[in-house]
């Protein structure tokens, strides 16, 4: 029986999804059952997922046994010591074979820190690996370079969630959090309520409507011109000389330089890049700056999102969001600021801890020789043993059992068959490795490719830590046992680490794995070394918050402003030389799959309320599957009336990559040129069928929101559809 | 390593070199770049914004490309090219030697011949054109004490200055050979609903008439217009609008082809001499110059993709005949075909909203399922959906006047994000239950809450649902009641 409750247990958790981590209590009597907490970042709120959550516990096909791939193709249950020395002999022989580089881990940014930062260290000391890295590279990697480059550190929102309310102006760019986390939205209420709301997005998202009867403004610029828009904003600011002097100067270097590459940009021809009115863009610019404490506002906030970030130039989006940031002295003053929505549940902590191709725990480059040398005292080895960086997410799927590319893959937490840009690609090069090993709790579209499926524990069964979109250290409860034979990857590693002959040692305890990755992260960016599970604990029955970096036990019996540790980073300084913010020039080019006669609209993507990133876990929850049973793509009336297409149609999409087959919904909400589809689903109907895996040079994130398309109407019956369907 | 000689550091000339050492990445070339102007380059397009006053000297800068490869010698011009030996020679004697050449040397303000102005050298104190930073900074100047102002032209520039002269108060009068105002841009009737947006800005229009002379008082400064039908127009200050014209003396004394430009090839190549290339103002290549930086830009672009081999960086969907007047009150777009000398080919179906008397009007013409030009004078947020819609070619409604209606008249087909009848779309609530949960005793928003989960989320439905309550309480004591 899956989730055999404890009696009468109760634990005070944080929901399974979203980087908000909504503060939840689970009751385990008869079921297990979901209450809302009060927290400052939720207010007790939950959404649909959240409330429903316990039924991801009760999946039907909830995994339960190891899984080994037999003779006859199928997957069959085998105990745990026949899987696990399958695959540690699997292992050795390939690696003795075909050197250490084999084998390689995909990791996700909804794991726990402390598995996190043990799936990094597995890579590097018992695998021997460079080749790990994780889904974490489809969501922040932009936001991450743009803020490590102008501020020396990438934490997503560097100051407290509540600080929001304060501000007369927000300028949300490419996020849609009234679907994807909306108990956020309570945050943005003061600021509507003064008309200071400022969306972008090419669709009325949720978000975007909520700008509307004098809430704010909404831009709906061309998919793929972000990056001209801010260029323009910054354009005007100086044009209309707005900005920040004093700020720039005593706190940035650089700006000087990136105020004359904008030069370029003035409105009327942002216009006719973006579509975006002049005056439009006149009004958010002048709403935003009015709103900076240099012209005597309450404070003003610059937010990005997916929307602008999943590009191949996200980097030098999240920069130029940023140099509009600096330039209206923005960053590091209370009350107002830059910061980067984090999508997945742990996406802060797990970009932390090691799990990246170029990372070691506390945020330290894997390239570094000091940070090696630190890191390999704490797991006590030799410096030499920890291989150099490896490649990001994107290549590191497309070298998948090509000639001289990895031929066996750990996979955990993540699905990337249906998350990953380039899906079919993506599973071409699962089944072209000779081992492939899936981690997970239910038989995701990834691990039913699998050469052997392990079967792990989900929120509501474990313990640790999570560090959520405001770097704010929260604790993950157990309130429940695990069903069957399901067990914590710590437990995996540390079996896998001993049959590998791994130096080291390898914790089961999440509270002891914690207790080594702050030792890991001591004197890091991401400095976790102050705290414990016990005073993580002791802290939030106080009521006040844990934010990284700190380096000190905080006294639970203290009442600090803002929070224990760091709550706003930037207030003395930036952690660069000189402790000024770097500006930094960048250029804008149009999409790199642009509109053409045979693919004449754009096609973006994004998420719904009801489901959560793959959909491997909301598709499996009756209430949210009859709330948004099945993909779709979005359009304008105009374009329906073009192509002939009514509500429900069944369609075709294709891009460069291939076909999709959906029904079409017809929404006012689109521009004429763009269609929208949701990513939550696998088959036929896939969003990331479609886009594109090309990839930004700086950060390596692929171009998930900006591809060519064409759109069809299907009109003969296709029988192999109509199952998948 | 190929010696590379730019003559021109405009807007062109200066994109032209950025680009160039962007895209060479064997770090083939070394560029010596020569600017007749001293200071560094600036947006020309944005000179009559510093006229009106909407933005000043310092907020029209353009980037300045800097790198090992590159000299720039600013505020020195090249007085000839010998082709034979292949060397620019500078004012002060100096010989730069070259291996490919490229001319970016633009164009001047054409000044048309009037009774009282010299046929060349300074003119007179009062008269001006705008075409320099410098104009820019002495027609500021001469601003500032004056009452009345002339306006040579009503094309895309002379609206621009003129618009910006009444924004800082002068009463301003525009003249205008022709008939139709922009007439390369607008028809008669696009032309009137203009003039009755210049009428509400209190600037006085001349159009079908041409200046014939100008008057000056004994300090030789303007203090009249006079008209070909002998009308006299005082003022203190004249804005000379009438065009601009390419500067091609340098590649005419050099023996290069010129005509109205410098004659240049599909490729910007001279027919004469395989090793010169012209761009931007000063180029007439085979379709003609439009004098649009848009155009410019682009030739920068092929041009730098055909020298260095890159294949040219993705630019914004072709359409380099885009105009926007940027005139404070005014609202003019035109895009593709258009103009009172439009070619009316059959097949092309025209669409068109008037409005003239309050200055709107918004014409549209398809070909082929696309837009393949737009007018739009009034149309507000309506002309920057076509500026795209018309770019990319997006495929038009089969009826294209939806095109011209406003996005939120398009009622038909249920929002995507939003499912009829729900409240609460967090958690997917819906009236009925919220009715249901009422009628069985939730009355007030936590019961609400408790039974349905509904305002748990994002807290945007807690207004909507405090009015269901009120109203459905209501209705059952009522009930009740009977």
């Amino acid at each position: 029986m899956p989730g055999t409750p404890r009696p009468a247990a109760s634990a005070a958790t944080h929901c399974p999804y979203c980087a908000l981590q909504c503060a939840m209590r689970l009751t385990a009597a008869t079921g297990l059952t979901v209450q809302a907490r009060d927290f400052p970042t939720n207010g007790g709120g939950l959404c649909q997922k959240g409330w429903r959550s316990a039924g991801v516990v009760t999946a039907p096909d909830r995994l339960t046994r190891p899984l080994l791939r037999g003779n006859g193709g199928e997957l069959v249950p085998v105990s745990w010591e026949v899987a696990l020395d399958h695959i540690a002999a699997t292992i050795r022989e390939m690696q003795r074979e075909h050197g250490k580089d084999t084998v390689a881990v995909f990791g996700g940014g909804g794991l726990t820190n402390e598995k996190a930062y043990q799936l990094g260290k597995f890579a590097r000391l018992a695998l021997g690996t460079r080749f790990v890295d994780y889904n974490g590279r489809f969501c922040m990697s932009s936001a991450a370079a743009g803020a490590n480059r102008a501020f020396g550190l990438d934490r997503g929102l560097p100051f407290p969630l509540a600080d929001l309310g304060g501000a007369d102006a927000i300028l949300l760019l490419g996020s849609n959090p009234a679907e994807t986390m909306p108990p956020f939205v309570r945050h943005l209420a003061p600021v509507r309520g003064r008309g200071g709301l400022i969306v972008v997005d090419p669709r009325r998202s949720a978000t975007a409507a909520l700008t509307e009867d004098g809430s704010g403004l909404h831009l709906a610029p061309r998919p793929g011109t972000d990056l001209a828009l801010l260029l323009g904003m910054l354009h005007l600011l100086l044009a209309e000389r707005l900005i920040d002097r004093a700020y720039v100067e005593a706190r940035t270097e650089g700006f000087e330089e990136v105020a004359a590459s904008v030069g370029p940009w003035w409105p009327e021809r942002v216009e006719q890049v973006c579509g975006v009115p002049v005056m439009d863009l006149q009004s958010a610019v002048r709403r935003l700056a009015a709103a900076a404490p240099v012209h005597g506002g309450r404070g003003a906030y610059i937010l990005t999102g997916r929307g602008v970030e999943q590009s191949s130039q996200g980097a030098a989006t999240v920069t130029a969001a940023i140099n509009c940031a600096l330039a209206l002295g923005l960053p590091g003053r209370i009350g107002s600021g830059y910061g980067a929505l984090t999508g997945q549940g742990n996406g802060q902590g797990g970009r932390e801890h090691g799990q990246k191709a170029d990372q070691l725990p506390g945020y330290r480059s894997i390239e570094d020789p000091a940070a090696r040398a630190y890191v390999a005292g704490v797991w006590g080895v030799d410096p030499e043993v920890i291989p150099g960086k490896g490649v990001p997410a994107v290549e590191l799927l497309r070298r998948l059992g090509t000639s001289g590319g990895p031929r066996a893959l750990l996979v955990h937490g993540s699905n990337v068959v249906v998350s990953a840009p380039n899906a079919e690609r993506v599973t071409a090069r699962l089944r072209a490795l000779d081992l492939l090993v899936v981690a997970d709790v239910v038989p995701s579209e990834t691990a039913r490719l699998a050469d052997v499926v392990l079967p792990v524990t989900q929120w509501a069964e474990e313990d640790g830590t999570m560090t959520n979109l405001e770097g704010r250290i929260l604790r993950r409860r157990k309130a429940i046992e695990p069903p069957g034979e399901a067990r914590s990857e710590l437990w995996i590693w540390a079996e896998l680490a001993a049959r590998l002959g791994a130096p080291s040692t390898w914790p089961t305890q999440p509270a002891a794995v914690y207790t080594e990755l702050a030792e890991a992260s001591r004197g890091g960016a991401a400095d976790y070394s102050g705290l414990t599970h016990d005073l993580i604990d002791a802290t939030e029955a106080t009521g006040h918050g844990c934010y990284w970096p700190i380096p000190h036990a905080p006294d639970p019996t203290a009442v600090p402003e803002g929070g224990h540790g760091t709550p706003r980073p930037f207030l003395d300084g930036f952690p660069r030389p000189g402790g000024r913010a770097l500006c930094v020039p960048v250029s804008y080019a149009e999409p790199a799959d642009n509109v053409r006669a045979e693919a004449p609209l754009y096609l973006t993507t994004g998420r719904l309320l009801h489901h959560y990133q793959s959909g491997a876990q909301t598709r499996r929850v009756a209430e949210l599957v009859a709330a948004a049973p099945e993909p779709f793509v979005a359009l304008h009336p105009v374009l329906a009336d073009a192509y002939d297409i009514a509500e429900g149609d069944l369609v075709a999409v294709t891009t460069g990559r291939g076909t999709a087959y959906v029904r079409a919904k017809v929404t006012a909400d689109q521009r004429p040129d763009t269609l929208f589809m949701p990513f939550h689903w696998a088959g036929l109907g896939s969003a990331n069928r479609l886009t594109s895996d090309r990839t930004d040079p700086v950060c390596g994130m692929p171009d998930f929101k900006v591809c060519a398309a064409s759109i069809t109407r299907v009109s003969a019956p296709v029988p192999e559809l109509e199952v998948s369907l | 390593m190929t010696r590379l000689v730019v003559i021109g550091n405009g807007m062109v000339g200066s994109r032209f070199t950025a680009d160039l050492l962007a895209a060479d990445h064997a770090g083939r070339y070394t560029i010596d770049h020569f600017s007749a102007e001293a200071g560094h380059p600036y947006n020309r397009v944005l000179l009559s914004d510093v006229v009106s006053g909407t933005r000043d000297l310092t907020a029209i800068g353009m980037p300045q490309a800097s790198d090992p490869r590159l000299t720039v010698h600013p505020g020195v011009a090249v007085k000839a090219i010998d082709r034979e030996d292949r060397v620019v020679v500078t004012g002060d004697g100096r010989r730069t030697r070259y291996d490919q050449l490229v001319l970016a040397t633009g164009a001047h303000a054409r000044v048309p011949a009037l009774d009282g102005l010299p046929s060349s050298g300074d003119l007179p104190r009062g008269v001006r054109t705008l075409r320099t930073i410098d104009d820019a900074r002495g027609l500021t100047a001469a601003c500032v004490n004056a009452q009345r102002a002339v306006v040579l032209g009503a094309g895309v520039l002379g609206l621009e200055v003129a618009c910006g002269l009444a924004r800082r108060g002068v009463r301003v009068t525009i003249v205008h050979p022709k008939a139709t105002m922009m007439e390369r841009q607008l028809d008669a009737t696009a032309g009137s609903a203009l003039e009755a947006t210049l009428r509400e800005l209190a600037i006085e229009v001349r159009p079908g008439i041409a200046a014939s002379g100008v008057l000056l008082d004994g300090d030789d400064a303007v203090r009249a217009v006079t008209l070909a039908d002998g009308t006299q127009l005082p003022c203190d200050v004249l804005v000379i609008a009438a065009g601009a014209v390419p500067d091609i003396a340098l590649a005419r004394r050099s023996g290069l082809a010129t005509d109205h430009g410098v004659v240049v090839s599909e490729m910007l190549q001279s027919p004469d001499d395989s090793r010169v290339f012209a761009i931007g103002d000063c180029a007439q290549p085979p379709e003609g110059g439009s004098g649009l930086v848009a155009q410019g830009w682009s030739q920068a672009r092929r041009l730098v993709s055909r020298l260095t081999g890159a294949s040219p960086a993705p630019d914004a969907p072709a359409a380099d005949d885009i105009v926007r007047l940027k005139a404070p009150g005014l609202d003019v777009v035109t895009m593709g075909v258009c103009g009172v000398a439009r070619p009316d080919l059959p097949g092309h179906r025209r669409l068109s909203v008037s409005d003239p008397g309050i200055g709107r009007h918004i014409e549209l013409v398809l070909h082929d399922g696309a837009l393949v030009g737009a007018t739009c004078i009034g149309a507000g947020r309506l002309a920057s959906q076509l500026l795209t819609t018309y770019s990319l070619r997006t495929p038009l409604p089969g009826d294209p006047l939806a095109l011209l209606l406003d996005r939120s008249a398009f009622a038909g087909g249920a929002s995507a994000t939003t499912t009829a009848g729900v409240v609460c779309k967090c958690n997917s609530v819906t009236h009925d239950h919220l009715e249901r949960a009422i009628d069985e005793g939730a009355r007030d928003l936590d019961a609400l809450a408790d039974r349905t989960r509904a305002g748990t989320g994002c807290g945007s439905c807690r207004d909507d649902l405090c009015a269901l309550l009120a109203s459905r309480t209501q209705a059952v004591a009522a009930v009740k009641a009977i």
